[in-house]
């Protein structure tokens, strides 16, 4: 099995003058690329070729020219699990950060020239890794570029306390919108500080505390820089409308030359140890219980497990688990909760994978009038049931189907495609691996299903936390 | 950003650390600032930038969208067909132009309720039959309705299109309308309307909608709604509003995707050879009046402590057949379409209030609305407020700069562009256009007007539809902090609502 982690490329000294690009064109491959992203049902392929820069950046180029867009989509190795003590939330606000300003681009002239130039972008941030992509036409291909290559090359040695301040406010109001004043979203708050262990690094939540977005300082942020923003920990993709052979003259002169301190150490699980189906089990000794009052019409139960981590044996298992559990009408919770006995409102089961370890969430709204208590123990009840029996080969099918149309309708985007190159080639260090990938849910059987559920889906080693509406006394002038 | 530079050099050690690397440059030093004296360390020496000036852009290609092919589809059906085979995926849309416009009065959300009901069970499936089997094939039924129309849409990889062509077809022509489900279905939709309440966004757009229409008017009604108005509707009317609605003179059918017209011809023929033609006369298409006012004025809705005030200005803007309407976009791309928008700049980058503000326009069969809004720290939701209104009399009083003109030129090629990457997109995009009684090459059309508009163009439709003396604010937050302020502002008759839009006795 393949680390879930990152394949670490070779730290090169950063000469400058000899950078070159080796194209290794379907290196895990062996048959040739298809002209198209996939042209029958099973060809869930993402063509590509792969090289690596002198100073260690990861470049990969997927050449579409069915619309006239392309896409710069970079992945920063970096994430909320690296963030260090009593600075919750700062990778998040550095992405923030991100976007203001060199002495090339001053502030705000990072997005007014791209969108002067019919250009649009984005980023995100996960635990594990923070994503930037910029959309254009296939004449702004060389200012994305630029831009990318400026904030890389320069942006952390010129923060200043106001850019900070600027975005430390959005940021703050990100997490008003988000959490605070959104039904049900203080559970992304509080779910993994329950589910993992003080000290864990997916303790916290991403978007992080008040308190501590208000302590990050102007030195916080260009040590992150320093450490985190290297060349050697970065991966760009070039996607869609463009000549791969004018991208790359521009990848080496403007990215090849930024100076590298080689690649940063991931810190990993600091100790913990990752759910596997074969060995360590979960860090949780018991079920965690806990209620939280929220402005919300109805009530909701939340259980969450620790589970293995993305790619390990196991997770695809509980991705079919999952829709097996709550995909459609005819699914296992949705038909005895929703339809049969009209307990619960909706229901939804996740697998979301991580790098260190995953969660399998499943949460339910209750019906208005239904007991939160009886909902709960049918709940117990059907995951019983799960651990007991197989699923069926009718599940198993339809539950197979629903993911084999789902890998073909995401290849739809030339951004789709550019952010699944960079996932897997960060993931899992093969940006070609949609077909393994996808060869992991037409591989696993029902037993393995079974034996998936029963070791993961312990009644006694889970969270369960409900939010119910505020009480009387909490609500003050409300009615 | 000079001062920086040097005062960066001064301090830290990663500027060096770089240099001794052979490696990146600093940025090319500006004309000596006064301080340079203190650090004569910097610039001839060092070498051309390596990333050297900002690249210029070349216009692009002008983007022509794919126009459908239409032809006459059996009973009397439409077809718009855009073949596309890259990858082996369909995406097909039928719709009908009756929808939450056509409820009758008091029933909010009949049109709905009818959409909500044709997926639970059809033909010779019952509800979680056909669930399953839409599943088992992979694919997706969605059934929902809009102010202007009902639709019903299906995504599938082609390998499995005909058996999933079929289901569309019983979900379509050959809903049950059953009893039981009837029962479970009202409580879900009770319970969402009750869970919509508590969602303030979602409050904001049912409150502004409800205010700004009035009661009577066919727009003036949440789609889906509300609990009182759900209790007044039966299955009986449920019924009969499909059947008015449904029927296959009515219908337009778009596929976009990996079949060929023979296909579909042959598809369409299986599913829908038998939906005959009902002898009663079809519906009126309702192409209801403008709203009526009166403005300005401001609407209050209590959310008691918290965190964020949703804060909007709605006024009536376009109808989708305006021969402005295609212009009209880029004039909001300038205010409040994207991230340099000036609402956006304003209220995010220089303030700090808010998470992001926006503005866009709605263009239905009758005329609809312009909003600009966002949510705001609760803290400063009156000086959000009047940095806003600010903004947007500014806007309409003095038109746009060269440079939103030429930004949003581009931008409208762009989203234009990425409106054709996803044939469910496409459908969905067309299928509108077909429901508002557009012309099939509209999108070619409405892209040259907008390619084309000039900035004095631009600038009277700034003028005509972004005057904020003919809006309306629309405020959800804590009443307690909110009420004084807002009437010191000068909104005297302040409305006070509730979050289904129904005025609050005071």
């Amino acid at each position: 099995m393949k680390r879930a982690l990152r394949l670490v490329p070779v730290v090169l000294p950063a000469v400058l003058a000899a950078v070159t690009v080796s194209g290794i064109a379907g290196a895990d491959d062996p048959k040739p690329p298809p002209p198209q992203a996939g042209s029958q049902a099973d060809d869930v392929r993402i063509p590509f070729t792969k090289s690596t820069l002198a100073n260690g950046m990861t470049v990969i180029l997927h050449e579409d020219h069915a619309l006239p867009t392309v896409v710069v989509d970079i992945t920063y190795k970096v994430g909320s699990r690296f963030e260090p003590e009593r600075r919750t939330g700062f990778a998040h606000l550095f992405e923030h950060l991100m976007f203001m300003g060199t002495s090339r681009v001053p502030t705000k002239m990072f997005d007014a020239w791209m969108e002067g130039a019919g250009g649009y972008n984005n980023a995100s941030t996960s635990e594990d890794r923070t994503d930037y992509y910029d959309v254009g036409p296939p004449t702004a291909l060389p200012l994305l570029l630029w831009l990318e290559a400026d904030r890389l090359r320069d942006l952390g040695p010129l923060m200043t306390q106001a850019k900070l301040d600027a975005q430390r406010d959005v940021v703050r109001n990100e997490r008003r919108q988000t959490s605070e004043n959104e039904p049900y979203g203080k559970v992304e708050l509080r779910l993994p500080e329950l589910l993992f262990p003080d000290g864990h690094p997916y303790h916290h939540p991403v978007i992080g505390s008040h308190e501590d977005l208000e302590a990050a300082t102007v030195d916080n942020v260009k040590e992150f820089f320093a450490t985190w923003y290297d060349p050697a920990n970065a991966s760009l993709v070039i996607a869609g409308d463009f000549d791969a052979k004018v991208a790359n003259e521009k990848l080496t002169a403007w990215f090849g030359t930024i100076p590298t301190h080689g690649v940063p150490k991931d810190p990993g699980t600091m100790g913990f140890p990752s759910p596997t189906l074969q060995g360590t089990a979960t860090t949780l000794t018991h079920a965690v219980r806990e209620t939280l009052e929220d402005k919300v019409e109805l009530a909701k139960i939340v259980m969450a497990w620790q589970s293995p981590r993305h790619f390990a044996p196991g997770d695809a298992e509980l991705d079919l688990l999952a829709s097996v559990l709550t995909t459609g009408k005819a699914s296992r919770l949705y038909k005895a909760l929703v339809y049969d006995q009209k307990l619960a409102q909706s229901v939804d089961a996740v697998q979301e994978s991580g790098a260190l370890g995953s969660r399998f969430v499943l949460e339910a709204v209750v019906r208005h009038g239904a007991s939160i208590d009886k909902l709960e123990a049918a709940i117990d009840k059907e995951l019983a049931h799960a651990r007991d029996a197989a699923v069926t080969d009718e599940e198993l099918t339809r539950a197979r189907n629903g993911i084999q149309s789902s890998f073909v309708s995401r290849l739809q985007g030339v951004r789709a495609r550019a952010a699944l190159l960079n996932m897997y080639e960060t993931e899992i260090g093969d940006p070609g691996y949609a077909e393994k990938d996808y060869a992991r849910y037409t591989r696993a059987t029902a037993a393995d299903v079974l034996g998936t559920a029963r070791k993961v889906l312990d009644p006694n080693a889970r969270v369960v936390l409900r939010v119910v509406p505020e009480t009387v006394s909490t609500k003050g002038a409300r009615r | 950003m000079s001062r920086l530079y040097v005062d960066r050099v001064a301090l830290g050690l990663t500027a060096a650390v770089l240099a001794s690397c052979g490696g990146a440059p600093p940025p090319p030093p500006p004309p000596p600032p006064v301080h340079v004296v203190a650090t004569p360390v910097v610039a001839p020496a060092l070498p051309a930038d390596p990333l050297g000036p900002r690249p210029t852009v070349a216009t692009p290609a002008p983007f022509e969208p794919p126009k459908p092919v239409v032809y006459a589809g059996p009973n009397g059906m439409t077809v718009w067909l855009i073949e596309r085979h890259t990858l082996p995926f369909v995406a097909v849309t039928v719709s009908v132009p009756t929808g939450s416009s056509s409820d009758p009065k008091g029933k909010g959300g009949v049109a709905d309720s009818a959409a909500d009901m044709m997926d639970e069970g059809a033909g010779t499936r019952g509800a979680i039959e056909l669930s399953r089997a839409v599943d088992t094939l992979g694919a997706t039924i969605g059934t929902g309705a809009g102010i202007d129309e009902t639709s019903v849409s299906l995504t599938v990889l082609k390998k499995n299109l005909t058996p999933a062509f079929a289901i569309l077809g019983d979900v379509v022509s050959r809903p049950r309308f059953g009893a039981e489900d009837w029962k479970r279905v009202v409580e879900l939709r009770q319970n969402e309307l009750r869970e919509r309440a508590s969602e303030p966004d979602e409050t904001a757009r049912v409150v502004a909608r409800v205010a700004m229409f009035g009661p009577d008017h066919p727009y003036g009604h949440p789609v889906d709604g509300t609990l009182e108005s759900s209790r007044r509707i039966s299955l009986a009317d449920a019924k009969a509003f499909y059947r008015a609605a449904w029927r296959p003179d009515r219908a337009v059918v778009v596929a976009v995707g990996d079949v060929t017209r023979d296909e579909l011809s042959s598809l369409l023929s299986s599913a829908f050879g038998g939906w005959t033609l009902p002898a009663t006369p079809a519906p009126p298409i309702v192409t209801p009046a403008p709203p009526a006012g009166p403005f300005p004025r401001a609407v209050l809705v209590d959310r008691p402590d918290a965190p964020q005030s949703v804060i909007a200005l709605v006024r009536p803007g376009v109808s989708a057949s305006d021969p402005a309407t295609p212009a009209l976009s880029r004039v909001n791309a300038a205010l409040g379409g994207s991230f340099t928008s000036r609402l956006n700049q304003d209220l995010r980058e220089e303030h700090g209030w808010s998470y992001g503000a926006h503005s866009r326009v709605s263009a239905p069969r009758g005329v609809g609305m312009i909003t600009a809004g966002a949510s705001v720290v609760t803290d400063k939701t009156i000086d959000a407020l009047k940095a806003m209104l600010s903004d947007v009399e500014t806007y309409s009083a003095k038109g746009l700069t060269d440079e939103e003109v030429e930004k949003t030129r581009s931008q409208a090629r762009a989203d234009l562009v990425s409106a054709y990457e996803g044939a469910g997109t496409v459908a969905g995009r067309l299928a509108t256009d077909a429901m508002l009684g557009l012309p099939a090459d509209y999108e070619a059309t409405a892209s040259i007007r907008r390619d084309t508009a000039t900035k004095e163009m631009l600038d009277r439709l700034a003028a005509q539809y972004f005057d904020p003396t003919h809006a309306m604010v629309v405020v959800v937050g804590p009443r307690a902090k909110l009420e004084g302020p807002l009437g010191a502002m000068g909104f005297s008759q302040l409305e006070i609502r509730d979050a289904n839009g129904e005025l609050v006795k005071r």
